[in-house]
């Protein structure tokens, strides 16, 4: 039904315009596939067997939606990149300030690798691996990112700004500890690390007292309730 | 498997001293060379090329046909020298590693008294970086999972590294903090210098001590 006729017919219009078809969802899988399997094996390991065992579809839909399982993990790279960004970015704008901005970022990234370990060290780490049209993703998404840390900046006093490449010096420092504890398979000692990198992040942009005060605001929200954040039991 | 170590091996006078630059073969037929040097002289070049490929192809497409030619060596030798293709990737990058912090130390030993041993070591980190990008990529690109000693051999030379910038600090401003800061401190500073390396930008990293610097101190500076 064509959306103009059931505006015309007074109707509710569908909503099967956002509902995905069949093909979408097995394309869909394929690239989390892609992403699960290089986290799993390595980029140099996946094979297209390997994606398939794990989403299911068979080749000939595979390699009619892909040109290549190099293809199918950049274009699922840049959609999952994409998503994660967005989403890194929503629980930072829904929290009160930008240090509660930056401590809800930090949880969501945290919630995500520990949920998904695989996907993680698939966008963080091979990616690098990979480098090519992933790599410029990867990149531009810590551009991305470095700019919303920078946004504190309005509320810094002229003169007292810290220099232009903050920014990317605390998104940097903040994924290469989450390779870390990634690369060692240890994903869960992430948690460990908040109040260290919220020490980082305040006190690279705001200086010492916003340090240890995001340091020891980190610390307390861990003892209260870390369980409740995702860091315990995963 | 290669000895995980961040101390050099390598000796400290002679034709294939640290500093050299490496002649990129030796000598066809009788050259007197006596055979330890020779077999030193090919491992320091399969370093070298490996760093040079990595650059080149990335984690992804290297080879040990690539890392073997690039070294003028057969593969037959590239073997006699190296189990594999990661075991090569761990040598070359402990053995930056090892350069970078020396390069460090010798900076911050002969700097000017008055100067702060924190500017000597970061310029001279530096100056590393920008006149070596292959080095500097290899010490901050994150390595595949195949080459996970690789991952081990970075946390050695990061808590190395948050050592040094702990020692360089003024001990009147160093004041106590909680463990792990400095960690993150050089973890974000090796991240940075990838980034511009990744970017094309390694020859700037000269020019950005005063800058880095001033990122490095912030977090222990009142506002």
């Amino acid at each position: 039904m064509r959306p103009e006729a059931c505006a015309a017919a007074g109707e509710a219009l569908p909503v099967e315009t956002t509902v995905p078809t069949p093909d979408a969802t097995v394309r869909e899988g394929e690239m989390e596939g892609a992403l699960h399997v290089v986290g799993e094996l390595g980029y140099r390991g996946a094979s297209v067997r390997a994606v398939l065992e794990y989403s299911g579809g068979h080749r000939k839909q595979f390699y009619d939606h892909f040109d290549s399982l190099e293809d199918c993990f950049q274009q699922a790279y840049a959609t999952w990149i994409e998503r994660l960004g967005v989403s890194l970015l929503e629980a930072a704008v829904s929290a009160d300030g930008w240090r509660a901005g930056v401590r809800a970022g930090l949880i969501r990234l945290f919630q995500f690798a520990s949920e998904q370990p695989a996907i993680a060290r698939s966008l963080l780490i091979e990616a690098q691996v990979a480098g090519g049209a992933a790599l410029s993703e990867h990149d531009e998404a810590l551009e991305r990112l470095a700019q919303a840390l920078d946004s504190v900046r309005s509320e810094i006093a002229p003169g007292q700004e810290p220099p232009e490449t903050t920014g990317i010096f605390v998104v940097g420092g903040i994924e290469a500890c989450l390779c870390d504890v990634l690369a060692a398979g240890e994903v869960s000692r992430i948690w460990d690390a908040l109040p260290e990198l919220m020490h980082l992040a305040a006190g690279s942009y705001l200086g010492k007292e916003a340090a240890e005060a995001e340091f020891e605001a980190a610390r307390e929200l861990l003892a209260g309730d870390r369980a409740g954040l995702g860091g315990e039991g995963r | 498997m290669t000895e995980l170590r961040l101390i050099t091996s390598e000796p400290e006078d002679g034709p294939f001293s640290a500093g050299t630059p490496l002649p990129r073969r030796l000598p066809a037929g009788r050259h007197g060379i006596p055979a330890n040097l020779v077999v030193e002289h090919q491992r320091r070049r399969l370093l070298a090329a490996m760093a040079e490929m990595l650059a080149e192809h990335g984690y992804a497409n290297v080879t040990t046909t690539d890392v073997s030619e690039a070294a003028s060596v057969s593969t037959s030798t590239f073997y006699k020298h190296f189990g594999n293709l990661w075991d090569c990737a761990l040598a070359a990058y402990v053995s930056t590693a090892d350069r970078l912090c020396e390069e460090i130390e010798t900076a911050c030993a002969a700097r000017d008294p008055r100067s702060e041993p924190l500017t000597a070591g970061i310029e001279a980190a530096l100056a590393f970086f920008s006149a070596e990008p292959d080095a500097a990529q290899l010490l901050s690109t994150q390595a595949p999972l195949e080459a996970s000693a690789i991952a081990a051999a970075r946390r050695i030379l990061i808590s190395r590294l948050a050592a040094m910038l702990r020692r360089g600090r003024d001990p009147e401003e160093a004041g106590p903090q909680p463990p792990g800061l400095d960690e993150r401190l050089i973890d974000a500073t090796l991240a940075f210098v990838g980034a511009r390396v990744s970017a094309g930008e390694a020859e700037t990293l000269v020019t950005l001590g005063p800058e880095l610097a001033a990122i490095l101190a912030r977090p222990r500076q009142a506002a």
